[in-house]
């Protein structure tokens, strides 16, 4: 009975999680659409969130990566993903605060990472998994984004530089709707898939599902599915606010570079279950459009900000998950600890939100690159 | 170590995938665009040859750019 209520605090927790992972990415997803006025702000946040919806729908191979390929699954219980979890969500809160632009993929893993070795030792972590299947191709993905961007857009001004602006423009903006819908089902498709590879570890750690038969209830996709795309949907309607003061001002043929890039970086990562930052691999790609034009589009201040948090997420978000695991178990192995510091974290989330929103009405979303 | 526990030869697929279709499409939707304006121009001086051959360009970008895209997308779900 109490290892079933830690089950639905972590199933909760997971969904709450993406809930914010597509409200926390809109940006990202829309933004290059709407600064090229390829598509009105009303309709890129509609299709973004269905886009996100039918994403979450096309592979498993992430989840699978999240559920068995970097924690031993037989290890771990519904408390150090619970543990995982928070850890990962604190990181965000300090990071949201101080207007680092980390990664919330980063964050999940590196918390159910710590939380792991906290409770387990370093027997919990699958023999070379973080490094293989997580780091390396985190390093990979926004660098590879950026070349696809800045050679796609440099061959495309070779092909279209003495055409007229005007039907070029028209043009592009049209070829947006296909690469700005390709980018948020891509986006849809990795990372509603670790809140599916989280869930399933849980689910795992709780004895409903097998190690030895792996495999994503339909409920875990569908319910995954939906808590991003309402996400996004809900994170829309700020970045349709805030829009208007922070731009990125990009030509719509270096759009459709760049929306392109990003999403065959991140489909084509999805498809060998690599878990990315879809974050760093856009704004990669962003940067990738921007400095095949100019260099000093890029504002590279925040490129350096983007590498920072990089190297601090993971371990960050690990000793956090770690700490959790072992505040949790002060109440022992119930469901007392779970329940307790949702209390507390909830509590913290109402007051450092409070004090945000009396302090000033809230930045604008951090856009990583463009001629503002 | 790094050289064991990673995928290599995957994450070269990522690479090739990724660098053929994201510089593909965009040069293919390029020369799409670049067709459609040129076979607009040349129709307008009356050099039907050389409008049609743009077509041709036009819609051999497009088809190229379309198929990519949906050849991806069923690559994803066939896995």
């Amino acid at each position: 009975m109490e290892s079933d209520l830690v089950l639905v605090i972590v199933v909760a927790t997971a969904l709450a999680f993406d809930f914010t992972n597509g409200f926390h990415d809109t940006a990202n997803v829309v933004a290059t659409g709407i600064s090229t006025r390829a598509v009105p702000p009303r309709t890129a946040v509609t299709g973004a969130a269905l886009l996100n919806f039918v994403g979450a729908f096309i592979s498993l191979e992430v989840a699978a990566t999240v559920a068995s390929g970097i924690v031993e699954a037989d290890l771990i219980t519904p408390t150090i993903v619970f543990a995982g979890l928070i850890g990962a969500i604190t990181w965000n809160l300090i990071t949201w605060w101080y207007g680092l632009p980390s990664s919330s993929s980063h964050a999940l893993i590196g918390g159910v990472v710590g939380a792991a070795v906290a409770a387990e030792g370093t027997q919990a972590l699958v023999s070379g998994g973080l490094l293989g299947k997580v780091i390396v191709p985190a390093l990979i993905a926004p660098v590879l984004a950026f070349a696809v961007a800045g050679l796609g857009i440099l061959l495309a001004y070779r092909i279209i530089g003495r055409l007229r602006p005007g039907s070029v423009n028209r043009g592009f903006r049209l070829g947006q709707l296909a690469s700005g819908g390709l980018l948020a089902l891509s986006h849809g498709t990795n990372d509603a898939q670790k809140t599916m590879g989280i869930i399933t570890l849980a689910l795992i750690a709780h004895g409903d599902i097998s190690p030895d038969d792996f495999h994503v209830p339909t409920w875990v996709v569908f319910s995954a599915a939906t808590a991003i795309a309402l996400g996004t949907y809900a994170g829309g309607w700020r970045i349709i606010r805030t829009l208007g003061t922070r731009i990125i001002k990009m030509d719509p043929a270096q759009g459709f570079s760049a929306q392109g890039a990003g999403a065959t970086v991140i489909l084509a990562s999805s498809h060998f279950g690599y878990p990315l930052s879809t974050t760093h691999t856009i704004s990669g790609a962003i940067m990738g459009a921007g400095a095949a034009k100019r260099l000093s589009a890029v504002r590279w201040g925040v490129a350096g900000n983007i590498v920072t948090a990089w190297v601090l997420t993971i371990p960050a978000a690990g000793a956090m998950g770690g700490v959790v695991y072992g505040v949790t178990r002060i109440f022992g192995t119930g469901a007392l600890g779970p329940v307790v510091v949702s209390i507390l974290v909830i509590g913290l989330i109402g007051a450092i939100f409070g004090r945000r929103f009396r302090e000033a009405p809230g930045p604008p979303p951090p856009i990583p690159v463009g001629e503002s | 170590m790094i050289a064991t526990v990673v995928d290599w030869a995957a994450l070269r697929d990522v690479v090739i995938a990724s660098l053929a279709a994201g510089v593909g499409v965009t040069v293919a939707f390029s020369l799409a665009i670049m067709g459609l304006t040129r076979f607009a121009e040349r129709r307008r001086d009356d050099r039907p040859l050389e409008a049609w051959a743009y077509a041709g360009l036009a819609i051999a970008g497009l088809a190229v750019s379309g198929t990519a895209v949906v050849y991806g997308i069923i690559l994803m779900t066939s896995k």
